[in-house]
């Protein structure tokens, strides 16, 4: 019996060559990022305020428009962090449309089945506030603790990606966390 | 991140790396996928209508009426007394005149002439007669 003979892995594309592919007209490389960075992305306009009802409504337009200006991309942070801040604008035109007509999602608790019914009323109780308290906040400020706590990113990154400092987005994150831990105490 | 003091604070990170999951794990990210390309190819393949507003002919002709408007709006008010009564017409006596002098004004009259070179911050826009507003106009195009 020969040993199987180990298998090269194939490396996936990166971010960069699927934006040039796509720009060469390659549609299947959009899907690839697509699928790629939209569950982040969800998960980032989801804790940015988001209604679930209108989530792959967002994610769909911010892909759209970051497709239509990756021209403009020019490699200053990741294109993930680019995504995300292209995502906050698209939820903010959102919002200012929906005011008129403003419809409340029902809950994420109210419609999950799974898991002990207890800790998931305290988990949605907490992340409820949390919530709250991240809508309250100024769009700097809620968008910097998000890409900070949720999706992991340094200053320096997230600098970059909003157009400031490593310091004043250091500060903007201590003031976020300042604030969302009054609202769950 | 260790040296981040804020971070101790487990029970903000836990809940901030949860918020939103399971909103995003339902999205169906292929669905997702193959919507966005199909909204992409269908913009690609719409043929691209330039606006009105994007060609310049069009572009300098709003430009320079909005520049003869202003005018006529500046020269109205600068024009007009502070108590809106009518400006006081000069008066002249005939007999100050002599009859040459007086034949000359009267052939001043008959006699149209060419039209007068026009400027924009003498006259309001209701003033003007066509053949005025054509000559401002080409005035302006010119110093743009």
């Amino acid at each position: 019996m020969t040993p199987a003979e180990p298998v090269a892995a194939v490396p996936s594309p990166t971010d960069a060559a699927l934006i040039a592919a796509w720009q060469g007209g390659d549609e299947q490389a959009a899907a690839e990022l697509v699928r790629r960075h939209a569950r982040a992305l969800a998960r980032f306009l989801a804790g940015a305020g988001a209604p679930e009802a209108d989530l792959d409504d967002v994610v769909q337009e911010t892909f759209i428009r970051a497709f239509r200006a990756v021209g403009t991309f020019r490699g200053q942070c990741r294109f993930r962090t680019w995504l995300l801040t292209i995502g906050g604008n698209v939820l903010k035109d959102a919002h200012r449309r929906a005011k008129r007509a403003r419809v409340v999602p029902l809950a994420d608790d109210l419609r999950s089945s799974d898991g002990d019914p207890h800790e998931r009323a305290v988990a949605a109780e907490a992340e409820g506030r949390l919530g709250e308290g991240l809508e309250r906040l100024p769009r700097l400020q809620r968008e910097v603790f998000l890409l900070r706590a949720q999706q992991g990113l340094e200053y320096e990154e997230i600098a970059a990606a909003l157009g400031t400092t490593p310091g004043a987005a250091r500060v903007h994150y201590h003031h976020a966390v300042r604030r969302l831990k009054e609202c769950l105490k | 991140m260790k040296d981040d003091a804020t971070f101790h604070d487990a029970k903000l990170q836990e809940l901030a790396q949860r918020l939103g999951a399971r909103a995003a794990e339902r999205l169906d990210v292929e669905r997702t996928a193959q919507a966005v390309v199909a909204r992409l190819h269908e913009e690609a393949r719409a043929p691209a209508r330039p606006s009105v507003w994007s060609q310049p002919a069009w572009l300098r002709i709003a430009a320079a009426l909005v520049i003869v408007a202003g005018a006529g709006l500046v020269a109205r008010s600068m024009w007009q007394t502070p108590s809106g009564a009518p400006a006081p017409v000069e008066t002249v006596d005939l007999s100050d005149i002599s009859a040459p002098q007086l034949r000359e004004l009267l052939r001043s009259f008959e006699q149209p002439g060419e039209p007068e070179p026009v400027s924009s911050q003498d006259v309001g826009l209701e003033d003007l007669s066509p053949a005025q507003l054509r000559t401002l106009l080409a005035s302006l195009e010119e110093q743009t």
